[in-house]
């Protein structure tokens, strides 16, 4: 049980637990005279003061308290029992239980932050009743104060000592999966550094050699975009969340796609950042579609403050001048409304530049807040 | 012959491309796969190129490239890199790599690259043209330092980048910006120079500031 969170309301009770024994003992002092054995009752109080250093001290460090808050109930309701002794009983009748009084409460806080609520008033009810029987008093229920106040403090303390635990137990939480993903990342580049590179470089060499390597190529190239495909499903979660565009659209572009990016991360909303690999995605899908075989596509985004901007080219065949317009007047959307619809949503704009055997160049840009 | 030293710490790796450079003609005379045997050998055999890996057991390839250039300052450095270590291979060129090339590239890639940098030429990969592009976007949005201003871009070179950083080729930016190839040459040349003169101010004022000089 790691429950250090909840060391600092331990401590606190501890407090409560000192103002306590200054009340009691000025009620000792006061009332002591009318005992039958005062000895006796300073010997009892003198149970409590030690009784309350050793539970102060034990309670201010981390450690399993259960055992302590079990002995502390039974203490407490010896030493209030004890009151039967002091006596006489004719005194007690329209009092508190002496010489514990309202110290007693002390063991209701304990049971309430180590057990929550429930507990709480339990042992409120255990003290509270007690006290009315040991001064004979249970047939004044209703008139009496102290049981309501004490269920109270049981519940109150009981329920925040629950919320403090949950909440401390989330945190814990969000920090495990944190480092669930940092190691996940960490998994990732390590497999793209080296594995992969080692059988991009089988595949290159394999099918250089030709022969009956090259099917040991095939094989190796299979696994290479296998893993790949495993490497960019794992990480396709954290677009779920802000992030860096750079490292978001790498992850989403095929590999043979060259990728251009400043070094600093540029950081984005995870909204934008979704519909901007999606745009690009698209770019590409349409090069691979029209652009013909052999067509290389790069990517090339940039940081320019208070706009990002991402450029998306290949070296293929082009399309005529006035093309796009062409199919948008005859409303035939495609590929050019699903980029330009993306950008605009985003505040931004998508511009093309394409022309017969120049390629097509797609310039998207989105304004960011500046100072990210 | 030009000669080569490969520092790579994946053995499967060094010995593939040790292999496929001694096949294209060139004298592969070490190899190393820590920045201290790649620093003790390179002031040893003094090769002509390295092939720089950016992850080494005892330092980043920014530190190799640093120390190798210190020991050997004639020598050339090509970066080669998985594509996602954009940060290390900015460092690996500020400190002095002529180059980079993605792990990915063909061998008639690599070939190329190495005989381009054993001539002296920078290696401009359209990855390292958007690196660049953005150091020295950052920097002219840094705080101003009065003592070593950060080197700024003219409105060519940026254009010229930008152009190589999409992937066009030198003869297709020449023929864009109505300039001759040479001079697209030279203004990459020069975005580079910079770059690495500003680090090199940089160190050096930090290294007086420490009392390491």
């Amino acid at each position: 049980m790691t429950s250090s969170g909840m060391l600092p309301l331990w401590r606190a009770a501890q407090v409560f637990r000192f103002a306590s024994l200054l009340y009691a003992g000025a009620v000792q002092y006061r009332v002591n005279q009318y005992y039958a054995h005062r000895s006796l009752s300073w010997v009892v109080f003198a149970l409590v003061l030690v009784w309350s250093g050793i539970a102060a001290v034990l309670y201010s460090t981390e450690r399993r308290r259960r055992p302590i808050v079990i002995v502390e109930v039974v203490v407490t309701l010896v030493l209030m029992s004890s009151t039967l002794l002091v006596g006489p009983a004719s005194y007690f009748q329209h009092h508190q239980v002496v010489p514990t009084s309202f110290w007693s409460t002390n063991a209701v806080v304990s049971v309430a932050l180590l057990a929550g609520p429930w507990w709480g008033m339990a042992s409120a009810a255990v003290v509270g009743l007690s006290a009315l029987a040991i001064c004979g008093q249970l047939t004044n229920i209703s008139f009496d104060a102290t049981l309501p106040i004490l269920l109270a403090v049981g519940l109150a303390l009981g329920y925040g000592s629950r919320v403090v635990r949950q909440a401390q137990e989330r945190l814990e939480q969000a920090i495990r999966l944190e480092a669930a993903t940092h190691e996940r990342e960490r998994l990732a580049r390590e497999v793209h550094d080296t594995t992969l590179q080692v059988l991009a470089y089988v595949k290159r060499r394999g099918s250089e050699i030709g022969g009956a390597t090259t099917e040991l190529a095939t094989l190796a190239g299979d696994q290479e975009s296998a893993l790949r495909r495993l490497l960019s499903r794992q990480a396709a979660g954290p677009l779920d969340t802000d992030g860096d565009l750079a490292a978001a659209l790498q992850r989403a572009l095929p590999a043979d796609v060259t990728f251009s990016a400043p070094a600093d991360p540029i950081r984005l909303p995870a909204a934008t950042l979704s519909e901007l690999v999606a745009a690009v995605s698209a770019a590409l899908d349409n090069t691979a579609r029209h652009a013909g075989p052999g067509a290389r596509s790069f990517v090339l985004v940039e940081d320019l403050g208070g706009e990002v901007v991402v450029t998306v080219r290949d070296d293929g065949s082009g399309m005529p001048h006035g093309r796009l317009a062409e199919a948008r007047a005859e409303g035939r959307l495609g590929v050019s409304s699903s980029i330009e619809g993306r950008l605009t949503a985003l505040g931004g704009r998508a511009e093309v530049v394409t022309a017969p055997g120049e390629g097509t160049e797609w310039e998207l840009t989105v304004p960011v807040k500046e100072g990210r | 012959m030009t000669t080569v030293m490969v520092v790579d710490d994946h053995p499967m790796w060094r010995d593939g491309v040790g292999r496929d450079l001694t096949e294209a003609g060139f004298e592969v005379v070490a190899t190393a796969d820590s920045v201290r045997s790649a620093t003790e050998r390179a002031a040893a055999v003094r090769p002509d190129v390295v092939l720089m890996d950016m992850h080494l057991p005892d330092g980043s390839g920014a530190d190799a490239t640093a120390s190798v250039l210190q020991a050997s300052p004639a020598t050339r450095i090509l970066v080669l890199s998985a594509s996602s270590e954009r940060e290390d291979v900015l460092e690996a060129v500020k400190a002095g790599a002529s180059g980079y090339l993605v792990k990915s590239a063909s061998a008639e890639e690599l070939r190329e690259a190495v005989t381009a940098t054993a001539d002296g030429q920078a290696i401009f990969t359209p990855g390292l043209a958007g690196l660049v592009l953005g150091e020295y976007r950052r920097m002219a949005t840094a705080p101003a330092d009065a003592d070593n201003p950060a080197p700024t871009l003219t409105d060519r070179e940026t254009d010229v980048l930008r152009f190589v950083a999409k992937g066009l080729s030198a003869k297709q930016i020449a023929t864009r910006l109505g300039i001759s190839h040479r001079t697209v040459e030279n203004h990459v040349q020069a975005s580079l120079r910079k770059l690495q003169l500003s680090n090199r101010v940089e160190l050096a004022r930090y290294a007086i500031e420490q009392g390491l000089d």
